[in-house]
């Protein structure tokens, strides 16, 4: 396509080298990406040292109990305070990332709902296995399986397949600790959800690179 | 086309940051105008002149919209500049590989 020439080709006159406009495009479309990214690899690392360290504490807690009582008083606020925290930063930053954006950059109204029902569903599943008896009803891990797999769905209808396989890595998380007792899948959750999470900002950080 | 195969309408500072910026959004996805300005520290003055630069061309596509006594103008990167911009990308490779 031909153009007039542009009297301002440098935007304040003179010309503009082409060695300074790939280093311009490289570094507006480097920044733009990090500026518009909702999970930043930042939030996420600093996500899975707090996740290990505060289901980690936990487990150190309840490991020697025999029999298995569950979390004692003082590792509640611990865990409260975890997910409030976690919920709290990931609203924020996710606000600020997604500022002035409207489409597919934000989450839909279909898709809150259906993230709302994943976690609803959860909570009766869990109900309901606690009161069949089933051992690893409330275990932490447990929680994990239907909302890991709601985020997969989620995800691959977006074909964003990078967090299709973290909702389903978050999921067999979900059920690799129905294996590891009580005790064990608070190991089982600090562990594996803090390789998924290190694994997600890498994967972030490889693609805003690429 | 400037001699060197560069799109003159890209290969500007100030336009090439926008391309750059709205290309890094999602196919179909908008921005707003006070975001965009917020982004590339320019004045709204300066942003309008090159978008509208921009628009002329089909390389962006604009939209307002009234909310009550509050103007919301929001901008996209349009299939044709996208495409624009991967020849401008591509321009930009085979002239600095053959340097």
């Amino acid at each position: 396509m031909n153009h007039p020439p542009d009297t301002a080709a440098a935007g304040n006159g003179g010309t503009f080298d082409p060695r300074q406009a790939a280093a311009l495009l490289n570094q507006t479309t480097q920044q733009a990406r990090r500026k518009f990214q909702p999970s930043p690899p930042w939030l996420l690392a600093t996500r899975a040292v707090l996740v290990l360290a505060a289901l980690g504490a936990i487990w150190l807690s309840v490991r020697g109990q025999h029999p298995y009582r569950g979390p004692t008083a003082a590792d509640i606020p611990v865990l409260i305070g975890f997910i409030v925290l976690n919920f709290t930063a990931t609203v924020a930053v996710r606000r600020r990332a997604t500022a002035g954006v409207t489409g597919r950059s934000r989450f839909s109204q279909g898709e809150i709902m259906v993230l709302v029902a994943a976690f609803v569903a959860t909570v009766v599943a869990m109900t309901a296995l606690g009161v069949a008896g089933v051992s690893f009803a409330w275990s932490p891990t447990t929680v994990l399986v239907i909302p890991g797999l709601a985020w997969a769905a989620i995800s691959a209808a977006r074909a964003n397949w990078v967090e299709f396989g973290i909702g389903l890595a978050i999921a067999a998380l979900g059920v690799a600790g129905a294996f590891a007792g009580p005790a064990g899948s608070w190991a089982v959750a600090a562990v594996g959800l803090c390789a998924v999470l290190l694994g997600n900002a890498a994967a972030i950080v490889w693609q805003q690179r690429a | 086309m400037n001699d060197d195969g560069l799109d003159p309408l890209i290969h500007v500072p100030t336009r090439l940051k926008i391309v750059a910026t709205l290309a890094a959004l999602p196919d179909g996805d908008t921005l707003s105008f006070t975001r965009l300005q917020d982004m590339l520290e320019l004045t709204p003055g300066n942003l309008i002149i090159q978008l509208r630069k921009l628009e002329e061309a089909d390389y962006i596509s604009s939209e307002k919209t009234r909310n009550g006594s509050v103007q919301k103008t929001t901008v996209a990167l349009t299939k044709q500049g996208r495409e624009a911009l991967g020849a401008y990308t591509q321009a930009l490779r085979n002239l600095l590989g053959g340097l």
